[in-house]
């Protein structure tokens, strides 16, 4: 076993899956940044517009949230003429969790009572105003859970990548296993994959529900 | 409904996109588009190449480099065009990527083991062909197959917009078997699926089967549907095409490939 | 014909004479999500039941389910379940690694929602049953589960609709699903536009209906006032 071990877990194989670590989590972090704030943005534009832009914001998130991320990801990879591959990547994940996190945000909105907004018009805030000052700060508040549920999401999704090459973790696995061909060996490349991801994801699931037994003795 | 009405009206949108740009690529005459020139300006050849392939193009984990016989086909263009054998760019690509990031731009120059067809000829250039390699495959060696006449039934493991497919499918006809296909994105996968069992043969390029070869695989006897490699470049960059084509044609006169060749022990 | 428009009409007319792959595809991506969805609804409810109960062992084990699951991606699940296993001697078809594979992944997401649905309905209604001699069978069947079903239905729908889009993944094993032709199609014939575009068209006609009917039905559920709902909006839009 143990010399099982030390052949799959050789010094450059060790360095190459940190490598690919280190990738996929700047790509999720990067990801879901860009996203918030593009996902806001829908968010707001859906709810408060109601003509033209509110219409397009409403269209761009039913067109990415009823297709699957693989097809977008193929899409951006191979008709998207700037960038490298991992730029375009990670515009594929950035555009379709943005209409993920805009439906969250659209939640949080909603869950925002509608005196607000009366309250703020006749202490004269202009809508902006209202929206950055008073609504969203709330909004973030009660929609946490739900981001950082998201984020783990994500991070899961960023092994869609590995379809297209990018030498992300789980592609960086994969490529590792295509040197060994017994079953104990790819098994523990397997278990060590799962492994990395079950550390990051449970440590986030963890937090969340902190936060949330947090909140409801708070309530 | 109204969401149904409006997915309706982008599908229009896009059919009239597309009706009214069908037209034909090539608008100046070859010498005076500026595909050549914006190379030597950027002052740096980027290239596609492989980096999974011994002796094409592959990465030397020891030093970090890929290095192979394509390799040297990217210097000796970088030194001809601009000058100075070590400007260029190598960016590793898969047969799945390769045409893509040529379309994009991404890439001047695509030399990643690309088989000329006539179908791909409707969507990229190509130069004269530098390398003739063959179709082949690899199997286990306990599965006793001698050649593809034993794989009646059998599944056969390809890659995706490789022409291995088309190719063993041909000749099975001609062999009176039948055998099944699965696609897979990038040769690792394929590989993993032969381990596993997933599939009966491994079949692609002679000289890319090499870099997979390990003691429960051997690589069948069969040769089939001889594969041309030419530099591939997009559609519209005639003048680059036309100078690459130059270079390659002269370095086969006067035998650089052959000697290039015989270097990386290509020659079968 | 040449041309390096990839939405070209001429590729369009390429791809449509080749609608039986894609039709095939369709179907094979209808087929895994039906049977997938019905696997994940059973794993689902057990789970969910069983991390309600008083026995701690039981609802470690439905934690120890519920964590694993979702917090590994599906990828690699799956990638375990076609290569893995398979050097280990046990070859699953690839349409049984579809259903198993997505049908386990998502059981562990729909065992959260029901969990969430069970502990919402108020204990006195379990103190009254209990009262009135049901035994935990009993009014689990008859009187908490049936309320239930009602109200999780918008957040399992959302399930169902990830549940169809992570179909997908049988795409990256030769799985010969919808997403499968599409890209094989794409890169052999190198019409990537008309392609994708179909194939994105036709989830869209899978997933788009089920979404729409979801949050009717949930804004029915508001209005009828009778049933208190338990899912943020917020949460029922995180996607798995």
């Amino acid at each position: 076993m143990l010399d099982v071990f030390m052949n799959v877990f050789t010094p450059s194989n060790v360095e190459f899956l940190a490598k690919g670590m280190v990738l996929t989590l700047t790509l999720s972090v990067s990801v879901v940044i860009i996203s918030i704030i593009f996902g806001t943005i829908l968010a707001l534009l859906r709810t408060y517009e109601k003509r033209v832009f509110g219409k397009l914001a409403g269209f761009y998130i039913e067109m990415f949230r009823n297709t699957p991320l693989l097809l977008w990801i193929l899409v951006c990879c191979f008709m998207i003429p700037y960038g490298t591959i991992v730029i375009r990547g990670g515009l594929a994940l950035t555009l379709y969790t943005s209409a993920v996190i805009a439906e969250i945000v659209r939640g949080g909105l909603n869950s925002v009572a509608e005196g607000q907004f009366e309250a703020a018009k006749s202490q004269g805030f202009t809508l902006i105003q209202t929206l950055i000052l008073i609504v969203l700060p709330q909004c973030f508040k009660s929609i946490i859970p739900s981001l950082l549920s998201q984020v783990i999401t994500t991070v899961k999704d960023t092994s869609f990548l590995q379809v297209v090459a990018i030498p992300e973790y789980t592609r960086s696995g994969f490529v590792v296993m295509g040197r060994y061909t017994t079953t104990p060996e790819v098994f523990m490349i397997f278990a060590l994959l799962a492994i990395g991801y079950f550390v990051i994801c449970f440590s986030l699931s963890c937090v969340v529900r902190g936060y949330q037994k947090r909140s409801e003795i708070a309530r | 409904m109204k969401k149904v009405l409006s997915a309706l009206l982008i599908l229009c949108l896009v059919f009239t996109l597309a009706a009214c740009s069908s037209s034909t690529g090539s608008k100046d005459t070859a010498t005076t588009d500026g595909s050549l020139d914006s190379v030597i300006k950027a002052g740096v050849l980027r290239v596609g190449v492989k980096e999974d392939v011994p002796n094409f193009g592959l990465r030397n984990t020891a030093t970090g480099e890929i290095e192979g016989f394509e390799i040297d086909i990217v210097k000796l263009l970088a030194k001809e065009i601009l000058g100075d054998e070590n400007a260029y760019e190598l960016t590793p690509v898969t047969a799945k990527t390769r045409g893509p990031l040529l379309d994009n731009g991404e890439v001047d120059l695509i030399i990643a083991t690309f088989t000329i067809t006539d179908e791909r000829k409707l969507t990229y250039n190509f130069s004269t062909p530098y390398y003739e390699d063959a179709v082949g495959l690899l199997v286990k060696k306990d599965a006793g197959f001698k050649g593809l006449a034993d794989m009646n039934g059998k599944v056969i493991g390809v890659a995706q917009s490789a022409t291995s497919k088309e190719a063993v499918n041909k000749v099975a006809t001609e062999k009176g078997i039948t055998v099944s296909f699965s696609e897979y994105a990038t040769y690792p996968e394929i590989k993993a699926a032969l381990d596993s069992g997933r599939v009966d043969a491994f079949c692609v390029d002679g000289s890319i089967l090499g870099g997979y070869v390990d003691d429960s695989t051997m690589i069948l006897p069969d040769r089939f549907s001889p594969q041309q490699y030419g530099v591939t470049s997009k559609l519209d960059s005639l003048a680059l095409t036309e100078a690459v084509d130059g270079y390659i044609n002269e370095w086969l006169k006067d035998g650089t490939i052959e000697g290039l060749i015989t270097k990386w022990g290509l020659n079968y | 014909m040449k041309s390096s428009n990839p939405f070209a009409l001429w590729r369009w007319e390429k791809m449509f004479g080749e609608w039986q792959m894609f039709g095939e595809g369709f179907l094979r991506t209808i087929e895994v999500a039906a049977l997938a969805l019905i696997l994940a609804l059973v794993l689902g409810i057990i789970f969910g039941v069983i991390s309600t109960s008083n026995n701690k062992v039981m609802r470690g084990i439905a934690r120890v389910y519920v964590e694993f699951f979702q917090n590994t991606p599906l990828v690699i699940q799956v990638f375990f379940m076609y290569n893995g296993l398979a050097i280990a001697g046990l070859r699953l078809s690839v349409f049984m690694i579809g259903v198993l594979g997505v049908g386990i992944y998502h059981g562990a997401y729909v065992s959260e929602v029901v969990k969430t649905g069970i502990t919402s309905i108020s204990v006195g209604q379990v103190e009254a049953a209990k009262s009135q001699g049901f035994t935990y069978i009993q009014y689990m069947r008859y009187i908490i589960l049936p309320q239930t079903i009602k109200i999780i239905l918008p957040p399992l729908t959302n399930q169902a609709v990830n549940l169809i889009k992570n179909t997908s993944v049988l795409a990256m094993i030769s799985g010969f699903d919808l997403m499968y032709m599409a890209d094989s199609w794409a890169s052999s014939s190198l019409d990537y536009g008309p392609s994708y575009v179909f194939a994105g068209f036709l989830y869209f006609m899978l997933c788009f209906p089920l979404a729409t009917w979801a949050r009717k039905y949930e804004e029915r559920l508001k209005r009828q006032d009778t049933a208190r709902i338990p899912f943020e909006p917020s949460e029922e839009a995180v996607t798995c």
